[in-house]
């Protein structure tokens, strides 16, 4: 036993003797300009990536490397194939589902395997503009100007005054709540008179007391009380990290207490957001353990949220019970914004010009905005430029782009759409854009997404009742010191 | 007396089976419950849990395939490393066990305990440095980093040498010497056979450790085309905001189906004698 | 009888495969882990300083680190006592000369069924299941069994008790395996000796049974810990990988992933944490070596 200790710890003393020497240099140094692109050369193609080139003999086409979460940008990179010919675009997709992507491309940082262009999503976004591995594509500054890009995006993508990402999708949020509902508690569905019912904080709280009144605790006001969070968090006056201490804004104060009263008083139906409550709450398919059936009333969600969460939940899954078209859409009671990408370049890459002008195009190009959200890119258009994209790949129209003129442009081409016939024949596109120019991401930093997720669990321990508000602040201050040791926590 | 023994008998065992059965509805529910689900579809499974299944099987499928995804390739894939690293990690397991075994050199002890030790390196940590370390050696985005470590696979030496002690008989190593055979041949050509048994438990748990990695391939393999079938069925959760979830769990059922075949095959191998030293006859 | 030194210096031939194997694919890694616990380094930044002992007296002092620790112990023994206990009877059921089951192998497949599961499908499932809106809910309600749903996922004993549940239902089926493959190892003229000496059931079972599988029993227990150790799938997919509810399920692994996975990627301090977890098991399971050892240290020469 005397004899084991003493070889593990020569093993230990000669390990750190031997790293001091062996290992890699303090500074992570970026390969020289002129090397060979990041894969090998033989590079298996994903399936999608089949370039359309007449000639046979392929003249070396110069790859350009993009990793995404999702196959969205998969759409962009075809279009972008067939403005640029000369170009094969390797589009490699990682899920995110459970931090795997965010893994994957922290294993990669520094490495000569890193990609070019990188799609970066809201919760993490901040941190990689804030490292020093994106590169500055503040030249591209000029075309957001020109295109009139909402300052809430191109605010995320900034860092110290540099500019290094872009991003084609604006995500402002909104309020969706039911028409009939509407109609039964306040005698109105009208969507400007909804605003001036709901139009702050308080007005909310008090219409949430109303719907409890008036449907004897049948509705709730919300599902899930996880739908506020964005809302309060993005109304901050301070960032959470200030001088590299941790700062508590009055705001997210405010948001621990309206939880509380909505939980205290009933207004929400204690669902998880993206569990079955929540969904079923979209589709009146809701009941409570006993079998009592519940509806809510309304759901705080982004611009996304419209055509890939609402609307397909909206008709329960055996088509029996459906909300369709008894939907509305307003601002809500303070402008907030929710996920979107951006796309970013990394230092190490070797084709800075091409990956620049990649980001430009995705994000930047009137033609290529305009295309993409109106539903241009249907999967005969690309399979068109490149036969081998899935069947499934298409970008249907509605996605709300970061640039004003062309949502200018192109907002009452919404007016007939599935979408609007959704809500009740209000323009969801006009709804939006309504929003978007209050939003404001100024105060949004790498930290914030850890930050705010370490309060939910205290959070709902409070709300359960196991312990009191010290306690919370207490055990969420806990978890963020474990997280971020180098933080100054009070 | 010999009646009412029996009768004894009967009725212990009519409790073991009533026990073994509700062992397996236990076990086998979750099971049951992924692979109804497999024929669910999205929005069914969003909303709920059922114990029966639905008709979507076929509508699955075709978005499974309309993703555009080689499933036989991704399968060969799984395959091909699952069945190389477990080839490597035996046969190197077993050459080094021996050698533990068989021949008392110096520094022996000390091998055998460094080796102890190397199996309680957690491995989520050290992924991040082996891919730098592969990244830098050139070996990224290659199955050689997925398979080649399995030389030096510590948990396995460990195993095989408690096997190996308590089925080695000195006697015969020495009659090969006698006859001429050099020492790589003699554990070729005697030891090797004897030990089959516990090869193929050996064989079986690594088989599927390698197969159900997903995280180290992951993390290493970047070419769709080197998907390992697992990771294929992990893009289908990339729609962030749609995804697929009946498709999702009919290509989990299928990623499982294959190493119960396998399990099954060779399970009959499985040793019913490992003593690990403990019996000397 | 050959002189044995004549053929003991083939020992390095045989090994010198695993040798070479480890520095060049286990090396680095266990290297650059050590030195980063004692570096500052983030995956952020580009530079980073060395700070010895910092990120070790950060760690001691931060009461989530032993929540961690304790939690892991905890979850790991509690999974672990029940598996054994199950593999036990079971083991004895199916090598059972009296008993006589049939079909044991297919009873051992489905058993070590769970074991093929992907970890990922299996905590989504319990997930759906235990939701607040979910089928055990509603059963348990309309059944009249409680009066209101339980919030199980946010109650710390009930996702301690999933977690220990999924843990045991996927590796009792291969502890099983293990000890059945053992008890069958022994010869039955051991236990027919002690028949004939009046030996009764519970007897046969301590002194015969017990410490001739007492090597197998050492594998398992050991390879069980350093596994439990390093606890990560389960507790992390099966909430929003923070080890939640109240860090109820928080593990030394989600701990240390936690460090390198929040927006700088502290390495440095998820190192710190690896090293520690990594000198606790050893210790651990040195000690468990050291007690249970037996009593010969030779090569066996003479197995037959």
């Amino acid at each position: 036993m005397k004899r084991l200790l003493v070889i593990l710890s020569v093993i230990l003393a000669g390990s750190m003797l031997l790293s001091a020497c062996a290992t890699p240099a303090a500074e992570v140094e970026p390969p020289a300009v002129d090397q060979p692109v990041a894969e090998e050369p033989e590079v298996e193609e994903p399936v999608a990536e089949e370039p359309v080139v007449e000639e046979p003999v392929a003249t070396e086409k110069t790859v350009l490397n993009v990793w995404s979460f999702t196959n969205e940008i998969l759409t962009m990179a075809v279009a972008f194939e067939k403005t640029h010919p000369d170009v094969d675009v390797v589009y490699t997709m990682i899920p995110m589902t459970n931090g795997e992507y965010q893994t994957k491309l922290l294993a990669t940082l520094g490495t000569d395997d890193v990609p070019d262009v990188v799609a970066l999503e809201a919760a993490f976004v901040k941190s990689y503009v804030e490292s020093d591995f994106l590169a500055d594509i503040g030249d591209l500054q000029v075309y957001a100007d020109e295109l009139k890009m909402y300052p809430f995006v191109y605010e995320v993508g900034m860092a110290d005054g540099i500019h290094k990402a872009y991003a084609y999708q604006a995500t402002p949020g909104a309020l969706f709540y039911r028409r009939s509902l509407a109609k039964e508690y306040f005698g109105t569905d009208d969507p400007v008179e909804m605003q001036e019912i709901l139009g702050d904080f308080d007005k909310y709280i008090a219409a949430a007391e109303v719907v409890k009144e008036k449907s004897e605790g049948n509705t709730y006001m919300v599902a899930s009380n996880g739908d506020f969070q964005n809302l309060f968090f993005a109304n901050r006056e301070q960032p959470w990290v200030v001088d590299d201490k941790l700062t508590v804004d009055p705001m997210v104060e405010k948001m621990v207490e309206t939880v509380k009263i909505f939980r205290d008083n009933g207004y929400e139906g204690r669902a998880t957001q993206w569990q079955e409550g929540w969904f079923a709450g979209m589709n009146d398919t809701l009941a409570d353990a006993e079998g009592n059936p519940k509806k809510v009333f309304s759901y705080f969600l982004p611009t996304w949220g419209l055509p890939y969460v609402l609307e397909p939940n909206s008709t329960s899954a055996d088509g029996a019970s459906t909300t369709k078209g008894d939907w509305a859409v307003i601002e809500g009671p303070l402008p907030y914004q929710w996920g979107g990408t951006w796309l970013g370049v990394m230092d190490e890459t070797s084709k800075m010009d091409l990956a620049k002008e990649f980001i430009r195009f995705c994000t930047l190009d009137e033609e290529n905005l305009t295309n993409w959200a109106t539903g241009v890119y249907t999967n005969e258009y690309l399979k068109a430029i490149d036969p081998n994209v899935p069947d499934d790949q298409y970008q249907a129209a509605g996605d709300f782009v970061g640039s004003q003129v062309v949502v200018e442009k192109i907002t009452a081409s919404f007016d007939d759409s599935a979408m609007s016939e959704f809500l009740g024949g209000q323009n969801s596109y006009g709804g939006f854009a309504a929003a978007a120019p209050s939003v404001n991401a100024r105060l949004m930093q790498g930290s914030d997404d850890a930050i705010q997720r370490a309060l939910n669990d205290p959070l709902n321990s409070y709300l359960e009742g196991t312990i009191t508000l010290d306690e919370m602040w207490a055990l969420w201050k806990d978890a963020v010191r474990n997280e971020f040791p180098e933080l100054i926590i009070e | 007396m010999k009646l009412s023994n029996h009768t004894l008998t009967n009725i212990q065992r009519f409790f073991v089976y009533l026990f073994l059965l509700i062992l397996v509805v236990i076990t086998l529910i979750p099971v049951w419950l992924l692979i109804v689900n497999a024929t669910r579809s999205t929005l069914e499974i969003q909303q709920g849990i059922s114990l029966f299944p639905s008709k979507y099987l076929m509508t699955n499928y075709k978005i499974l395939l309309s993703k555009g995804l080689d499933l036989p390739l991704g399968f060969m894939n799984s395959l091909t490393i699952a069945a190389l690293t477990t080839i490597i990690t035996v046969y190197f397991s077993m050459l080094t066990a021996y050698g533990l075994v068989v021949y008392n050199f110096k520094g022996r002890k000390t091998l055998y305990n460094l080796m102890l030790v190397l199996v309680m390196i957690p491995m989520q940590l050290s992924i991040i440095g082996f891919y730098q370390w592969m990244s830098k050696l050139g070996l990224t985005d290659s199955y050689a980093s997925l398979i080649l470590p399995g030389i030096a696979s510590a948990g396995s030496v460990f195993f095989a040498k408690q096997y190996l002690e308590s089925i080695m008989i000195q006697d015969l190593i020495d009659a090969g010497r006698i006859d001429g055979a050099s020492e790589l041949s003699i554990f070729h050509k005697i030891m090797l056979p004897i030990a089959v048994p516990g090869m193929f438990t050996l064989g079986i748990f690594a088989f599927v450790a390698s197969w159900n990695n997903f995280f180290n391939a992951f993390i290493l393999i970047t070419t769709r085309d080197k998907y390992t079938l697992p990771m294929l069925i992990q893009t289908l959760r990339g729609d962030v905001y749609r995804h697929e979830y009946g498709a999702i769990y009919l290509g989990l059922a299928a990623s499982i189906v294959p190493i119960i075949i396998i399990y099954f095959l060779f399970s009959r191998y499985i040793v019913n004698g490992i003593s690990m030293g403990a019996v000397k006859e | 009888m050959f002189k044995k030194l004549k053929y003991d210096h083939y020992g390095y031939l045989f090994v010198a495969p695993f040798i070479i194997g480890f520095l060049i694919f286990g090396l680095y890694p266990v290297l650059n882990t050590v030195f980063l616990s004692f570096t500052n380094r983030t995956l952020m930044a580009r530079t980073y300083e060395i700070t010895w002992f910092k990120n070790f007296q950060l760690l001691f002092a931060d009461k989530t680190f032993l929540t961690a620790v304790t939690n892991t112990w905890e979850l790991w023994l509690m999974n672990f006592i029940p598996q054994m206990g199950i593999a036990f009877v079971l083991s004895i059921f199916f090598t059972n000369l009296r008993l006589k089951i049939k079909g044991v192998g297919i009873w051992r497949m489905i058993f070590y069924m769970p074991n093929l599961m992907m970890a990922s499908a299996i905590a989504a499932l319990f997930f759906s299941l235990f939701s607040y809106y979910g089928p055990v809910n509603q059963f348990i309600v309309r059944s009249g069994i409680v009066a209101e749903a339980i919030d199980f996922i946010r109650k710390p004993e009930w996702m301690r008790g999933l977690v220990v549940f999924i843990q045991w239902w996927m590796w009792f089926g291969q502890t099983t395996i293990l000890l059945m493959a053992a008890m069958t190892a022994i010869p039955v003229s051991l236990y027919e000796a002690a028949l004939v000496d009046g030996a009764g059931s519970l007897q046969m079972f301590w002194h015969i049974t017990l410490p001739l599988i007492k090597p197998v029993m050492i594998y398992i227990l050991v390879t069980s810990l350093v596994g439990g150790m390093q606890m990560f799938d389960i507790p992390y997919l099966l909430t929003d990988g923070r080890g939640s509810p109240a860090n109820s399920i928080l593990t030394n692994t989600i701990n240390m992933y936690m460090k390198f996975h929040s927006s700088k990627g502290h390495i440095g301090a998820a190192s710190a944490v690896g090293l520690v977890v990594f000198l606790m098991t050893s210790i651990v399971a040195l000690l468990i070596f050291f007690l249970l050892r037996e009593k010969h240290e030779e090569p066996v020469r003479n197995g037959k």
